[in-house]
């Protein structure tokens, strides 16, 4: 049985580049869908914002504090 | 009645010790006789000397004696002397790469001692129950070893610039044009009638071209085992001269301006958004492509492991002790495969020839790729990371930066190389599961 290889070769070249492309534009198309989706419903919590705030409210509280006791020494 | 059980027994007793010393006559005789040949027959002082020396090496190498090859077939006496000799001072050369070139010392020099070993005449290590042999079929014959590689370097990607940049995943692709360019080059030779490949053949030599040593490892033990040594040794020898063979191609298919083509800052990546990803790829392999699981499967184990964050233990075993004892493994064994009766074959020169021009085609077609891009509005992509699209992660990516820093030196291309290049390995997978799937 003679077979031409090289015809061979070539319908393993485009199904193989065929697979792999769709493959590929597949896994983009879906990342940015993934990303969109995270983006969008699960965002992360902003790490500088989440420490300062507190102690901004604890500044807060020591100046209440600190306002009290003079209040009291005063009075 | 008593009695009478006593008497039968000691009736069964007699019958079963007659009929044993009957047998067991027998078989002393017949032990007597054997045991007769294998007595040590007393021989003069310069017997033994003659006897000794027959038996050393150099003998075996000079004046070699019968024997078998892997397919069963008598050796011819050049594969067991001379042929010998040449391939240890091919691991020679060898220990030399990697040793002062520093050509991928963590793989090249087990497979370089592994052949070294192979090649040893008489001790017979590379046979079905030498060492070698025994680490052969427990883990290279059945594709294990590549698998748990695979997992390791999961275990050590990050794919962080691929999803800040989805699109470069497309030169990652392009760049599998060498498996599939070679592949019809391969089967070309032989029908011009230069060599004798089957498709397979041409198939696990082509693959090659993904640059990727363990996908080249699984697909050569899969569909041509009797080519594993050079095709290892192909792979991984060019994947240790990236820094060779790309440059030259890059330059030459780029002008100056594209090759300072400055790219957008790569945005921040979420975790959520890494911990989906390999979940997600793995879905689609499943979906597409099932052949290419394991693979792929074996890849995003390791990177899921590593995004999750809570098996900080397995990530490291994973990243160090288990890659590294695989890699000792694996590359013995490989290294056994590097007998001069396989080796030492025609087509072990045209898989080096063929090896080398599918890394350069697919080198090519990942620059021509970005070039393709450009045409298209959007961010502009600079060439040079389009090379690092066939995988030999991270050397290809390092070499795309440092080509683009010749020409400018504020351009830092390496993360953005880097997701080309961990496309390369994903797409090497689905090309590998391709060519599986076409033979089954």
């Amino acid at each position: 049985m003679e077979t031409n290889l090289i015809v061979e070769g070539f319908k393993f070249m485009g199904l193989g580049m065929g697979t792999v492309f769709i493959f590929l534009v597949i896994m983009i198309a879906s990342m940015n869908a993934m990303s969109y989706i995270v983006h969008k419903f699960f965002p992360e919590p902003q790490a500088s914002a989440t420490p300062s705030a507190p102690a901004q409210q604890d500044n807060k509280k020591v100046v209440a504090a600190i306002t009290a006791a003079i209040k009291h020494h005063r009075g | 009645m008593k009695n009478i059980v006593l008497k039968f027994l000691a009736l069964m007793m007699l019958f079963a010790f007659t009929n044993a010393s009957a047998n067991g006559h027998a078989a002393t005789t017949e032990a007597q006789t054997t045991h007769k040949e294998e007595t040590y027959k007393t021989k003069s002082f310069s017997e033994m000397i003659s006897g000794f020396v027959a038996s050393t090496g150099i003998v075996a190498l000079i004046n070699p004696g019968e024997e078998l090859d892997s397919k069963g077939q008598p050796m011819s006496t050049f594969h067991k002397g001379a042929g010998r000799v040449i391939m240890i001072l091919v691991t020679f050369f060898l220990f030399w790469l990697a040793i002062a070139k520093g050509f991928e010392p963590l793989l090249l020099l087990p497979i370089a001692f592994g052949g070294l070993l192979a090649n040893i005449p008489v001790a017979g290590i590379a046979g079905e129950h030498g060492f070698l042999g025994v680490i052969y079929s427990m883990g290279l014959s059945n594709e294990m070893f590549p698998i748990i590689i695979f997992m390791g370097v999961g275990a050590m990607t990050d794919f962080g610039p691929l999803l800040s940049n989805p699109k470069t995943a497309l030169l990652g692709g392009a760049a599998q044009f060498g498996i599939f360019g070679t592949l019809v080059g391969a089967v070309a030779l032989s029908q011009a009638g230069f060599v004798d490949f089957t498709l397979q053949q041409a198939s696990a030599i082509s693959i090659i071209g993904g640059a990727d040593g363990p996908t080249s490892i699984f697909i050569a033990t899969k569909l041509a085992p009797e080519l594993l040594g050079a095709i290892a040794v192909a792979s991984y020898s060019y994947m240790a001269m990236v820094p060779i063979i790309q440059p030259p191609i890059m330059k030459a298919l780029t002008t100056d301006a594209e090759r300072k083509i400055k790219m957008t800052t790569l945005r921040h990546v979420s975790r959520l958004e890494k911990l989906v990803f390999p979940v997600m790829v793995l879905t689609l392999a499943i979906l597409v492509l099932p052949e290419s699981t394991p693979l792929i499967g074996a890849f995003m184990f390791g990177n899921f492991l590593k995004e999750s964050g809570v098996v900080e233990r397995l990530n490291d075993t994973l990243q160090n002790a288990l890659i590294n004892i695989t890699t000792i493994f694996l590359g013995l064994g490989v290294g056994s495969k590097l007998a001069a009766d396989q080796f030492l074959v025609p087509d072990t020169m045209f898989i080096m020839v063929l090896g080398i021009i599918a890394f350069s085609v697919g080198t090519a077609s990942g620059v021509l790729m970005a070039k393709v891009m450009n045409l298209f509005p959007g961010h502009k992509i600079n060439p040079l990371i389009g090379s690092a699209g066939v995988s030999a992660v991270p050397m290809a990516a390092r070499v795309s930066n440092k080509v683009g820093m010749e020409y400018d030196r504020t351009n830092m291309l390496l993360m953005h190389a880097m997701g080309p290049n961990v496309a390369g390995v994903i797409g090497s997978a689905v090309a590998a599961g391709v060519l599986i799937s076409l033979f089954q």
